[in-house]
């Protein structure tokens, strides 16, 4: 079946929206993004289907990555006229017992219960023609949206995620999906659509924060055949909001590159993911055919002279070709590495053509934008960074997971309300933002409000959006060394600043680490990062130095400590520190002598203990377990 | 053009273009180290980062690859770039501490050690090699893996069979991280070799593009289409890219041209031997054993080794070094050759005097060969030279083989002497005598030219129409009608040339077209109106030199309206433009500084020609030869001196007048001098060509020396030919012959002869526009050996014409003893007289004939019957003819005894004396000139020691005299057999027909001429001019004082220079 039009759209919605809202039965919905199948989620899945045969009344599904990692793997149940309900941590083995319950109303088991849903209609809706019948809710229950995780968050990228089947487009279309692009396709010039985007202040989400409606205006300036491309190449350790993406709501991605295709004037689409995301691969793959069946991807789409093709790329792990040209060279087949990019892309890019190149983010905030309005959009965030961004807030912290909230939020807002603060109230030290090359930002700058201009100004980036937490037991000199590890593995190796200049910056930090730094280390660092940020050719050189340069500047102490005192406070690098036992806070409870697996630790019963620091091997068991803060570094 | 600001200047440049191009155009210096100019830069050492300042932010780009644009502003030196600049170098530094190139940026960069641990790497990553592969159409090597693992390396790092060995990378690579070795170790499947260089004969490589040979005609470099990348996998391009005047295209195909023509001259000379065919002398295996080719470059200054004398297995200078003589000929063993090449003992000579001279530690140069061939003018003379005065070794010899000492690389030749004992030599070099080759190539093209080939694939002539072919219209000289030497073949050549032209002599200027000229504009009056033209001559001048400076200079001096730069002044484009710009500026004196004038001053006075204004109004600079050559290292200098150069030339142009090139008729006739065989071909031939003959003959009958011989030595009756040849002489309305005739008094020069014959008691004016002189020479009179004394004693001339009478006493002969070298090769008369072995060896063999018999001996010193001669004396050896070799320095006694004639004469072989009865005595005597000879007094040609007329050129100009309009052939010029006398005839006569088909001379401009008022009639100008120009006034006001005539005078100087009275003047 072709949609040739609006109506066939509204049909599609007016049917989906029941069966997502009014299911028959009971439905329920299992997250079943990459993060959720590792936590278990697909066991959790396939038991359900084994208990539940379909046909009696049980539905089971599955849905997307709601955000809150900590809490997977999530699962919603839901019955017409009762409250969706949110349970977490759902295992294989308790998941029969959680639909008997929903079942039976039995909602005693609150551990189980994340929460209830008050209001799952999306922001994209239309509120008046989709009416959502006044349900009682239960009772002791939070609503989901007033849980702290939640309750600062603005859903608008991730606005589908963990509502609807992501290989199902009905359900996409039942919550407002392709609506923008027709609109944009009948109701718009290409010229209004570019200057919606830019009304509405959307910067590219893939990190360099460029405004997205010059550049589109800028590719479509330039004569030839243009391409659409996205970037999925989504690199950054412990950053995944391009994948929950992909893995929950794919078509939000496919009609933000639509609508860039009508309004650039592009025939050719190509999404780079990396090979890594296979569920991701697999969900576009899907996503592309039944968009294709509907024919809202292919030729003359909906009766127009617009046609359109997208093709995926899978890239081969290499964190550099998450940078344009590398990508771009890599997608025609060459080695992937960057070039300068003195001519850009937008004017010789792919095969020599203008492209544009967006990441996944920036390619779903378009048809929310289209659909509500360049004021809407705009009318969120700062003055420089306009809307949402998503984070994954990972680290030493209670909630890990991806949030989506507005621009200028804090990273104490971030940190502590979201994130529910630092993990074993230990002490909060430094959060590092925008992937390996970003900064880490120090306590001192918690009430920043988070937008790309101010955390550059700080030293650090927003990249794609990698929030790390670190605590008392972090080391900042360990940390950038790690960072510069990965950067050196990763680096193209084509220009000489950055290749030699990081693998010399890591030298001098693994010998400070190792307790040899010498006297001048920090001051080479300094001079090295220097020029590695200004000469090196593309993106990944000249924000490499950041970690160093960051750490050096707010934790300058630190590193002297390693270099003159061969102390690591921390206790992470293991030549520059012991542990010991504090024995007037130690209660004599044996715990840690149990655990050591040196038998290190001697002492009686409620007698202070004892640490043989020749047979200890700095594993920290002890200070792990040491339930009195007894077991110190020193 | 683009106008932006660099380093606080505001500076051009043309859109598109890198920054770092513009900045070197103005001079700024920005290093780098990925950069090359045939490839797009990369940006990849970011050696050269700049700061880019916009309102107050700075950015940092690389000025290779960073396109300039409409008011940037440019930093290329601050602080802050110097810094970013000097930690690169040091990271590379201590990536790389033994490159040089680093060392050196290292010490620029004020960095002792680097502060990082060193490493021992050599390659600095910078992709030039990569890069340039994927330019060659190849990519066999590219940069694998990432980061810190990045390196230049195959696919899986296995060699591969993509590489084409063409080296680019190692030519590129900056540190010399790729190398040959390594190509050939890692890389390429296929072994790598340096393309040979065939000129260098592969003792030195070649490229792909090269010019064959320095003084190539014409001198333009050509593409090996075999060798060249691009026709292998369609990449690189880069010559075209930087041809200047867009010359290369790489899609020319060979093209078929017909035209129609009368005549054919075949001309394709031969190949060498090849003495890898079948090694008996080690050629293959050992580099210090190569041929003459081989070592004539090894000894030239422009050679491989720069003229230095050393061996090529480890280039140390040689202390001996042997020559085998007869390689590849004489020879009928496998892949040789039977006949003589006729040229090798005089070039081993000549080698082995070189070879001495260029030594530093007295060489010791020995030449081992069979017979010693210095047959030619003046060789004899030479060969003594070789052996008396710079002691080369002769050794008369037969070479079993050659081996060599692995560990000294020295060379063991194994011989045995000419007494038969068996001995061993070590030299460190041993040169192998090669001989000439029939080209197996030529033989085939024969067949479709129709003509035969002799059983060598030799061209077949006869030896009376010595370049006429087997098919009519198709002649031939040079080596392909047999081996010669150069001025043989130079001979050949005009010869080929005349007589094709003889037979078109009718058709002559029909095909011709004549120029327009405009008419000349007279300057005469004008004030000077100088143009100057600095030529850039691509990157040749204006590498060095600042060619804009100059011209902006050049544009400021006195009479200059009009001044400018060319890319290259002598493309025909600029030509067409300097017309233009002469017309449009009414210039009135030119200048063109670039480079020399000896190639180029007559093409820009064509240029003058054709703006239509007086070609001696042109002066040139030389700042390319004489300065931008000269001067590389000192570009700053090298343009001050360049200003200089233009300077002088345009204070001397300012100078110049227009002169006038006078006409001068000549007359269209010729007189030939002598009515032998040269003489009448020589009449025979003028006549053909369509030129009234006047040949006059001493003697009251024509014939010369002809008339005493039988056959020539290929059997071809003589008398028949020569009865022929008279009577078409005599019967030729167009030859006047005199006979009894003699040359009393000779007035005039080239164009307009008068000469005053006295014949029969009368004297007769004859006016003629040249001479040929063919005055020829005789057998000598021996003394001694009982001659003229005993009956039984006869001159080999005397035998022949007793063949020619068919004495029946020579069949009552036994025995008949020839002796060889009577008169000729002592110190009286030390030339060879060239013809008397072959002549000996024919008379021998005809004897046998007349009485088979008959027992005969030929005592000779070196047995010379060369070229394909060598086939009759092979012949004469299996008729059963004794060749003797006999001790020179001992008498040859002949008495007369009871048994007939005793021959006394000292065996080399035996190394004793030995007697032979002979009923005949045949004494091969010498061609000696006459005694007293007029002629050179009266035409002012000069005659050599032994009384031969001397040419101008013994190799250019074989035929000529240094005095223009006569010319010189037969036995007058040198002892030679009839064929080549023909041949110098009809060579003579061609050169005769250059001069007078033009029918009237134009003299050059630039000649002497005298002030009567200040001539002292001292004559020394008379004494000194080499051309006969100069000479006394006979009538008139200024009689006895000297004057020149325009016509002879060459503007060389030499008068001007000489007149103690200041009386003449260019």
């Amino acid at each position: 079946m072709k949609i040739e039009s609006t109506a066939d759209l509204e049909n599609i919605r007016q049917e989906y929206s029941n069966k997502l809202y009014y299911p028959d039965g009971t439905k329920v919905l299992f997250g079943m993004a990459s993060c959720g199948i590792a936590a278990g989620a697909k066991a959790a899945f396939e038991k359900a289907q084994q208990d539940f045969p379909q046909g009696n009344g049980i539905q089971i599904s599955q849905t997307g990555c709601l955000g809150f990692c900590e809490a997977e793997p999530l699962i919603e149940i839901v019955q017409t006229g009762k409250p969706r309900v949110i349970y977490q941590n759902i295992t294989e083995e308790k998941i029969v017992e959680v639909i008997h319950s929903y079942l039976e109303n039995d909602f005693k088991k609150t551990k189980w219960i994340l929460g209830q849903v008050r209001d799952p209609r999306n922001l994209m809706e239309d509120q008046v023609k989709n009416p959502i019948g006044e349900i009682d809710p239960i009772e002791k229950i939070p609503f989901l949206e007033d849980t702290p995780f939640y309750h600062n968050q603005v859903k608008i990228a991730l606005r589908n995620c963990g509502y609807i089947d992501p290989d199902c487009i009905e359900e996409y279309i039942a919550r407002g999906g392709y609506f923008s692009f027709f609109r944009a396709l009948f109701d718009h010039k290409p010229g209004e659509i570019i200057q919606i985007i830019k009304d509405s202040g959307l910067r590219g989400r893939g990190g360099g924060g460029f405004s997205t409606g010059v550049k589109w205006a800028t590719c479509a300036r330039h004569h030839g055949e243009r391409y659409i491309i996205c970037n999925a190449d989504e690199g950054d350790p412990g950053a995944y909001m391009d994948r929950s993406i992909l893995e929950g709501d794919p078509h939000s991605v496919l009609e933000g590159m639509l609508i860039a295709a009508v309004a650039i004037g592009s025939s050719h689409g190509f999404m780079y993911v990396r090979n890594e995301y296979p569920l991701a691969v697999k969900r576009l793959v899907t996503a592309i055919k039944q968009a294709e069946k509907f024919g809202l991807i292919g030729d003359n789409i909906a009766g127009t002279d617009f046609s359109f093709k997208i093709k995926i790329s899978t890239g081969a792990g290499a964190f550099v070709c998450g940078e344009s040209t590398a990508l771009m060279a890599s997608l025609e087949g060459k080695v992937g590495r960057p070039r300068a990019k003195y001519v850009h892309t937008v004017e010789k890019g792919f095969r020599n053509n203008p492209s544009n190149l967006n990441n996944v983010e920036t390619y779903a905030n378009v048809p929310a934008i289209i659909s509500k309005g360049a004021d809407w959009y705009a009318g969120m965030g700062t003055e420089g960074s306009k809307g949402t961004k998503v984070f994954s807030l990972v680290g030493k912290i209670k909630n890990t997971g991806l949030v989506e909230v507005a621009m200028g939020t804090t990273l104490r807002n971030i940190i502590y309300d979201i994130g529910g603060g630092v993990l074993k109230k230990k002490k909060f030290k430094a959060v590092q933002t925008g992937g390996p090359s970003g900064g880490c930002i120090p306590e001192q700058f918690l009430d920043l409000g988070v937008d790309f201009d101010e955390l550059t100004k700080i030293g650090s980036i927003m990249g794609s959006g990698g929030m790390i937490v670190m605590d008392q037991d972090t080391c900042m000199v360990d940390v950038a060394r790690y960072f510069l590890d990965f950067l050196k593995e990763e680096s193209c190796g084509q220009c000489n600043p950055c290749r030699e200049g990081i693998k010399r910056m890591l030298q001098i930090l693994t010998r400070i680490c190792e307790g040899h730094g010498k006297e001048g280390d920090v001051e080479l660092l300094e001079e090295l990062g220097d020029m590695v940020a200004k000469a090196s050719l593309c993106g990944l050189g000249t924000s490499a130095p950041n970690p160093v340069i960051t750490t050096i500047n707010y934790f300058r102490d630190e590193y002297y400590a390693h270099i003159r005192d061969k102390k690591c406070s921390a206790g992470v690098c293991k030549n520059l520190f012991h542990y010991d036992i504090d024995e007037e806070a130690c209660t004599g409870c044996r715990l840690c002598a149990l655990k050591c697996p040196q038998e290190a630790i001697t002492g009686e019963k409620k007698e202070p203990h004892k640490l043989d620091q020749d047979k200890c091997i700095k594993c920290s068991i002890c200070y792990e377990a040491c339930k009195f803060n007894a077991v110190v570094i020193k | 053009m683009i106008s932006f600001t660099l380093n606080g200047k505001t500076v051009q440049g043309k859109e598109g273009e890198y920054l770092l191009k513009v900045a070197e155009e103005h001079g700024i210096e920005i290093p780098t180290l990925c950069h090359h100019k045939a490839l797009e830069p990369a940006g990849m050492c970011r050696l050269c980062t700049v700061e880019m300042h916009y309102g107050r932010r700075v950015r940092y780009v690389t000025a290779c690859n960073y396109p300039i644009w409409e008011g940037m502003e440019i930093k290329t030196d601050t602080e802050g770039i110097h810094q970013i600049r000097k930690l690169i170098v040091e990271l590379l530094y201590a990536r790389c501490p033994d490159v040089d190139i680093l060392k050196k940026l290292a010490k620029r960069y004020d960095i002792e050690e680097p502060r990082f641990s060193k490493e021992d790497d050599t390659c600095i990553l910078c992709g030039l090699c990569t890069r340039i592969c994927e330019r060659m159409g190849n990519s066999a090597i590219s940069l694998t893996g990432r980061g810190t693992d990045m390196k230049v390396d195959t696919p899986f790092h296995i060699q591969t069979e993509a590489c084409l060995s063409c080296g680019a990378c190692a030519t590129v690579c900056p540190t010399g991280h790729i190398n040959y070795e390594k190509i050939r170790a890692n890389i390429s499947e296929s072994d790598i070799a340096p393309i040979p260089s065939e000129y260098e004969m592969g003792l030195k490589g070649r490229k792909p593009v090269y010019v064959p040979y320095a003084q190539a005609v014409p001198n333009t470099p050509v593409i090996d289409r075999t060798k060249c990348v691009h026709f292998k996998t369609g990449g690189c391009q880069i010559c075209a890219e930087f041809c200047g005047v867009n010359a290369i295209d790489h899609s020319q195909q060979d093209e078929s041209i017909e035209v129609e023509v009368g005549s054919i001259i075949l001309a394709p000379g031969a190949d060498v031997y090849d003495p890898g065919l079948h090694d008996t002398y080690n050629y293959t295996k050992h580099p210090n054993v190569v041929t003459s080719m081989e070592f004539e470059r090894i000894l030239s200054a422009s050679g491989p080794y720069g003229g230095h004398l050393i061996r090529p297995s480890d280039h140390v200078e040689p202390r001996k070094i042997a020559w085998l003589q007869c390689v590849g000929s004489r020879d009928v063993h496998l892949g040789a050759h039977g006949f003589c090449s006729g040229v090798c003992c005089t070039y081993a000579i000549k080698e082995a005097m070189l070879a001495k001279e260029h030594s530093s530690n007295g060489l010791d140069a020995a030449v081992f060969y069979i017979d010693m061939r210095t047959f030619g003018k003046d060789f004899e003379q030479y060969y003594n030279r070789a052996r008396e005065e710079s002691g080369v070794r002769f050794v008369k010899s037969k070479i079993t083989h050659v081996e060599s000492n692995d560990e000294t690389g020295m060379q063991v030749i194994r011989y045995v002497d000419e007494a038969g004992r068996r001995l061993e030599e070590e030299f460190d070099m041993v040169v192998l005598s090669v001989g000439l080759s029939a080209s197996l190539k030529t033989a085939e093209q024969a067949k479709k030219w129709g003509i035969d080939l002799d059983h060598y694939n030799f061209a077949k002539t006869n030896s009376f129409d010595p370049v006429q072919t087997s098919r009519p219209g198709i002649y031939v000289c040079g080596i392909f009608q047999g081996p010669k030497d150069i001025p043989s073949s130079v001979i050949d050549s005009s010869a080929a040339a005349g007589v094709a032209g003889s037979r078109l002599s009718d058709v002559r200027w029909t095909l011709t077209k004549t120029r327009e000229i405009p008419e000349e504009v007279d300057v005469r009056g004008e004030p000077p109106r100088i143009g100057v033209f600095v030529c850039r001559c691509g990157t040749n001048i204006a590498g060095t030199v600042d060619v804009p400076e100059v011209t902006e200079f050049a544009k400021g001096l006195p009479g200059v309206v009009y001044a400018e730069e060319n890319m290259f002044s002598c493309s025909q484009d600029t030509q067409d433009k300097m017309t233009e710009i002469i017309k449009e500026h009414r210039l009135n004196r030119v200048v063109v500084a670039a480079c020399t004038p000896k190639t180029h001053e007559p093409l820009f006075q064509e240029t003058l020609i054709n703006a239509g204004i007086n070609k001696y109004l042109f002066e040139m600079g030389n700042i390319r030869n004489q300065c931008s050559w000269v001067h590389k290292d000192d570009p700053d200098r090298a343009t001050k001196k360049s200003k200089d150069i233009v300077r002088m030339a345009v204070a001397k142009a300012g100078l110049l007048e227009p002169l006038a090139e006078s006409t001068m008729g000549i007359t269209q006739s010729v007189l030939v001098i002598g009515g032998g065989v040269a003489g009448m071909a020589a009449a025979r031939n003028m006549s053909e060509q369509g030129y009234h003959t006047y040949l006059i003959e001493k003697a009251d009958a024509l014939g010369g020396q002809a008339r005493h011989l039988h056959e020539t030595w290929r059997g071809e009756d003589i008398q028949g030919y020569l009865t022929q040849l008279a009577d078409a002489v005599q019967s030729d309305d167009n030859v006047d012959v005199f006979v009894n005739a003699r040359i009393s008094h000779v007035e005039g020069f080239v164009g307009n002869f008068k000469t005053t014959i006295h014949q029969n008691g009368e004297n007769r004016i004859l006016e003629h526009g040249v001479t040929i002189i063919a005055c020829g020479a005789s057998e000598l009179k021996p003394g001694g050996y009982l001659y003229g004394e005993d009956s039984r004693v006869v001159t080999g001339l005397e035998l022949q014409q007793r063949f020619i009478d068919k004495d029946p006493a020579l069949g009552q002969a036994d025995t008949a003893v020839f002796i060889q070298c009577v008169g000729s090769r002592i110190p009286e008369r030390p030339y060879c007289s060239k013809v008397c072995c072959t002549q000996s060896i024919k008379s021998a063999l005809t004897l046998k004939d007349v009485n088979p018999q008959m027992k005969v001996f030929v005592l000779y010193r070196d047995m010379r019957p060369y070229g394909l001669r060598e086939d009759l004396y092979r012949e004469a050896r299996s008729a059963g003819i004794r060749f003797i070799r006999y001790n020179s320095d001992k008498e040859v006694d002949v008495t007369n005894g009871a048994e007939g004639l005793k021959v006394s004469f000292s065996d080399r072989v035996l190394q004793r004396m030995m007697d032979i009865r002979a009923d005949l005595l045949v004494l091969a005597s010498a061609v000696v000139p006459p005694a007293e000879n007029p002629l050179a007094q009266l035409y002012k040609v000069p005659v050599n020691a032994d009384g031969f007329f001397a040419e101008a050129h013994v190799k250019l100009r074989p035929v000529d005299f240094a005095t223009d309009g006569v010319f010189v052939c037969g036995l007058a010029h040198a002892p030679k057999p009839i064929d080549e006398s023909i041949t110098q005839a009809q060579a003579a006569v061609s050169r005769a027909v250059t001069l007078l088909s033009k029918k009237a001379f134009l003299t050059s401009g630039i000649i002497a001429e005298t002030n009567p008022l200040n001539c002292s009639s001292c004559g020394v100008c008379i004494s000194v001019c080499p051309y006969s120009a100069p000479g006394f006034i006979e009538q008139g006001p200024f009689t006895g004082k000297a004057q020149i005539n325009p016509v002879l005078c060459k503007g060389c100087g030499l008068c001007v220079a000489s007149c103690r009275s200041g009386a003449i003047r260019l």
